[in-house]
Order: structure tokens, then C-alpha cells, then sequence
């Protein structure tokens, strides 16, 4: 059951666009242990035994890029020990740690926009920006498993005349894999132009170009964008007044903790928060719903 | 007066977005957001391009032209999924750059990047990706003006050139990813870790552009004659 997919996809890339505009930004340590704890959290419940699968790739990736740092940077106050006269800190591993979070929440983010932002929901928010982009988009897309099909075909046609790109010596193998994508080529560039040509016979470029879409700007949408979008603004005050600057050179700069702070870092876990609320809000309605049955 | 007025969008976004952008980042964020900065940079630098396209209103039979040479490219990319770096996308862009002028080969490798990219998976590096591809596709088509493209050496030049200018560019992505801030020393470090996929990038680059330049070239000016697609 996953509720945040079925929200307008307007609402949806806004999210994402806020999240991870804002992970990229932040590198203040309160903030980067909301975002790496949210993104997580999302994860998880988006993707779940996919999320497992991919640790094995973000741990290492996480640790190299910390360790990088402070091989690479000799700034900092605090010096630990020396490697060939260069001083090894402790802001420069920080910071390397910093930087590492940062990455690697922009990666799980990402994966997060993967699994709900579909091509559709893509093709149908830039088709209003951009009609003809995401025209040739969408065409391009269809393309491709049609293109894979028509290279089975070939293949398949091939093979019954004696050239299969399967057997025979290297030399032959290459020859018939040439001969399989330059027929594809042929066969591809000329229904193109038939396509062209019935997109031109029904009137392509006379009108306003009219798109099929499933989806419903609903009074939810509505309110969850409007919170998306005053939570982002109070960020970016946040960012303004400086409450979200945070020093690692020459030595750390001290993390506040008085209530105007403390506020600033709720906002910013809300605004972060809201697919994993409104997946919480969704699964306690559905529980509720089959206790009644 | 259509094409004037996404030229002096352009220009405005080149020259007053982009340095605007780079003065934010110097002065506003001390110095210190190039990961966000450059990613912004690279989305403005590829608006004119897709803005130049849409207002120009073009024909079903370039926007088709483009889009199966864009899906040409990723089924090849998907074709070569197993071998890292070795990728036919910035040798097709470049050779549609050739035959059918910049703007179809910056548009054929940018929409290359985004489409496979849907099915391998988004990421930060795919405005560096759809740029960078989109210039190799760019640079082809200002190339494949002077007609010198046909010969052999040239290719064989062209194709290194763009292995090291993906390398280049996507290492200022991956140098800011790792160290956060852009050194020239660590610019340096990534570029020489990098020198195996720049070599696999140019050989790449060469094998595909000296197997499907001569081709390709061949099937779009047949239909070129044929149909009379772009004049």
C-alpha cells in the first residue's frame, strides 16, 4: 500500500524537487541527520527488500568518500597525527563525513523519485512546459522496446538465411551483428517517417495538442502542496538568517539549540517527513478499514 | 520575431542567469555550495538549446528523426550493459550532429542521457550527463559543417576528443560529489583514477564512430532524398 504514489504528480516532483534542492544545500550537521534519517526512513517504506539489496552499495561508497577528504584537505585546528609532514583533521574527516551524508541521502532520494515519479507522471508535468521536448521524449521511450522487438524479428529473419550472429566465427558473429542493426536502422528511420507523415495527416501542429492523463489535481493535492510550499519557504528564511550555516574550516562553529533553532530543525524534518506521514496516515486507514470488515 | 525572442532569452540566460548564479554562489553561500551551483549551472546552460527547439515549431518528421536516433542510442546503451564505459550514445549523437546539424545532436545525446537514464535510473548526474553528450552531439554538428567528418583521421581524432571531454565533464561532477567543494587538486586526482574509463570512453568513441559513421550517415541522406526531411 503506498498513498504518497497516488498524490498529483505536481505535488509530488514539488517534493522532491524541495527535498532534495534542500539536502543538497544543508550541510549543517542537524540537518544532515534529519535528511540521512528520513531518506532512509522513505526508503524503506517505499522500497523495502530493495532498499537491503542496495546497502551493499552505499556503505562502501560512504566510507571512501570519507576517507578521501581528509587525505585529500589539510585545513583544521585539530590535528590528530601526521601522514609524509601533512596534517590529518579532525574537521577534515568531519567534513568528509558530512559531505558523505550529503551524497549518499541525494542518491536515496533519488531512488525514491525512481520508484514514484513513473515516465508517464514525467512526460505529463513537461508536456504542459515543454510540449514538443516531451513529445519526442515520450516517442523516444516507446521507441526502445519496440526497437528491442523488431532486433529479436531481425535476428530471428537472419538466422533462416544462414547469418546467425550466435555461431560461426568472430569475424561472421560481427559481420551479422553490423548487418542486424543496419537493417534495424533502415527499418526504424523509414517507419519514422510514416509515423511522421499520419501525425502530420491528423493535424500535428494546427491546434493546441491535447494529452491523456489519469490524474486529478484533488483538494489533498492542494493542501499538501500548499504545505510543501510554506515549508520551503520557511527554509530558505531559515538559510537566509544564517541558521543553516555551519563552519568546518578552520575549526567547528557551535550547533544552537534555543527554540528559534529548535523550530527551524522541526520545520525542516516536517517538510521532509511528509511522504513518510501521509504513508503512516494511509496504512493506519487501511488497517482501520479491514478491523471493520 | 519567434526566433528573436528565444535568442534573447538565451542570451539572457547566458549571460546574466549563469554569472548570476556563479556571483550567488561566490558571495551568498561562501564559496561553498558548488555542488548545488553547478548543478544549477548546467540546467541553465541547457535551456536555450530545448528552448531554441520548441519555439522554432518543428516538423513531425525532425521531432521522429530525432527520437529514433535518441532510442537507437539507449537500446545500444542497453545492448552494451554489461561493459562499463564502452557505450555507442556519444558516437551516435555525434554522428546525427554530423548529417543533421548541432541542435538535432545536442537534443539526440541530451535525450539519450534522460531516456536511459529512465530505465537505468535518475541521479544527480543526469543534467551532467544529457549535457555533456548533448555537446559531443553539438560540437559533431558544427564539425559536420566543414565536411571534413567523412574522412577517417578526423573521426579518429573526434572520437578521443569526446572520450576526454565526457571524462572532463563528468568528473567535475564526480570530484564535487566526493570532496564537496571543487580543488583543482582534486580535479587532478579524479582525472588521473579516471584515465581507464577515459581510454574505454575515446576507444569506444572511435570503434563505434568508425563502424556506424559511414552507415548512418548513408540511411539519413537516403532518406533525405527520399522524403526531403531536412533541407
Amino acid at each position: 500500500m503506498k498513498s504518497f504514489e497516488t498524490f498529483h504528480p505536481l505535488v509530488i516532483f514539488a517534493f522532491f524537487a524541495a527535498a532534495i534542492g534542500l539536502s543538497m544545500f544543508f550541510m549543517h550537521p542537524a540537518y544532515l541527520v534529519i535528511t540521512i534519517f528520513l531518506a532512509v526512513s522513505l526508503n524503506i517504506a517505499l522500497r523495502r527488500g530493495q532498499f537491503f539489496k542496495d546497502w551493499k552499495l552505499y556503505v562502501p561508497l560512504f566510507f571512501l568518500m570519507a576517507i578521501i577528504n581528509p587525505l585529500i584537505s589539510h585545513n583544521g585546528k585539530l590535528v590528530l597525527f601526521y601522514i609524509n609532514y601533512n596534517a590529518i583533521t579532525v574537521e577534515a574527516i568531519v567534513y568528509g563525513l558530512s559531505i558523505a551524508t550529503m551524497i549518499v541521502s541525494i542518491i536515496l532520494w533519488f531512488s525514491c523519485y525512481n520508484e514514484t515519479i513513473t515516465t508517464d507522471k514525467f512526460i505529463y508535468l513537461f508536456g504542459k512546459i515543454s510540449p514538443v521536448f516531451s513529445l519526442t521524449l515520450s516517442i523516444s521511450l516507446r521507441l526502445v522496446p519496440r526497437f528491442q522487438q523488431q532486433l529479436h524479428k531481425i535476428s530471428n529473419a537472419q538466422k533462416v538465411i544462414g547469418m546467425d550472429y550466435r555461431s560461426g566465427s568472430l569475424l561472421h558473429r560481427i559481420k551479422c551483428t553490423l548487418r542486424i542493426i543496419s537493417i534495424l536502422i533502415t527499418w526504424a528511420l523509414d517507419n519514422a517517417i510514416d509515423t511522421a507523415d499520419s501525425m502530420k495527416a491528423r493535424g500535428y501542429g494546427i491546434g493546441k495538442r491535447t494529452s491523456f492523463s489519469l490524474f486529478i489535481f484533488e483538494r489533498r493535492d492542494g493542501i499538501v502542496l500548499l504545505f510543501i510550499m510554506f515549508l520551503l519557504m520557511v527554509n530558505i528564511w531559515a538559510s537566509i538568517i544564517g541558521t543553516t550555516t555551519f563552519y568546518f574550516y578552520p575549526t567547528f562553529s557551535i550547533i544552537q539549540w534555543d527554540l528559534k533553532n529548535i523550530l527551524f530543525y522541526c520545520s525542516y524534518f516536517l517538510l521532509l517527513a511528509i511522504p513518510i506521514i501521509i504513508e503512516i496516515k494511509g496504512g493506519i486507514e487501511w488497517k482501520l478499514l479491514k478491523s471493520k470488515m | 520575431m519567434q526566433k528573436r525572442l528565444s535568442l534573447i532569452i538565451s542570451l539572457v540566460i547566458i549571460f546574466i542567469f549563469i554569472p548570476l548564479t556563479l556571483y550567488a554562489g561566490i558571495v551568498l553561500f561562501n564559496d561553498r555550495k558548488y555542488y548545488f551551483i553547478s548543478i544549477m549551472i548546467i540546467i541553465l546552460a541547457s535551456i536555450p538549446f530545448f528552448l531554441s527547439f520548441e519555439r522554432r515549431k518543428p516538423q513531425p518528421r525532425e521531432i521522429l528523426i530525432i527520437a529514433v536516433m535518441s532510442a537507437i542510442s539507449v537500446t545500444g546503451r542497453a545492448l552494451f550493459v554489461i561493459t562499463p564505459g564502452f557505450k555507442p550514445v556519444a558516437a551516435i549523437a555525434a554522428i546525427t550532429g554530423f548529417s543533421l546539424g548541432a541542435e538535432a545532436g545536442f537534443l539526440t545525446g541530451a535525450i539519450s542521457a534522460l531516456v536511459s537514464n529512465m530505465f537505468f535510473g535518475q541521479g544527480p548526474w543526469t543534467p551532467f550527463q544529457m549535457f555533456m553528450w548533448g555537446m559531443i552531439g553539438f560540437i559533431g554538428g558544427l564539425l559536420g559543417r566543414t565536411g571534413i567528418m567523412h574522412k577517417k583521421i578526423p573521426l579518429i581524432l573526434f572520437g578521443i576528443f569526446a572520450g576526454i571531454l565526457f571524462s572532463f565533464g563528468m568528473d567535475i561532477w564526480g570530484t564535487m560529489s566526493l570532496y564537496g567543494v571543487f580543488s583543482m587538486e582534486a580535479y587532478i586526482v579524479a582525472l588521473t583514477s579516471a584515465v581507464p574509463f577515459t581510454i574505454v570512453y575515446a576507444v569506444s568513441n572511435v570503434i563505434f564512430l568508425l563502424i556506424l559513421a559511414r552507415p548512418i550517415r548513408e540511411k539519413l541522406e537516403r532518406i533525405n532524398n527520399k522524403y526531403g526531411t531536412f533541407q
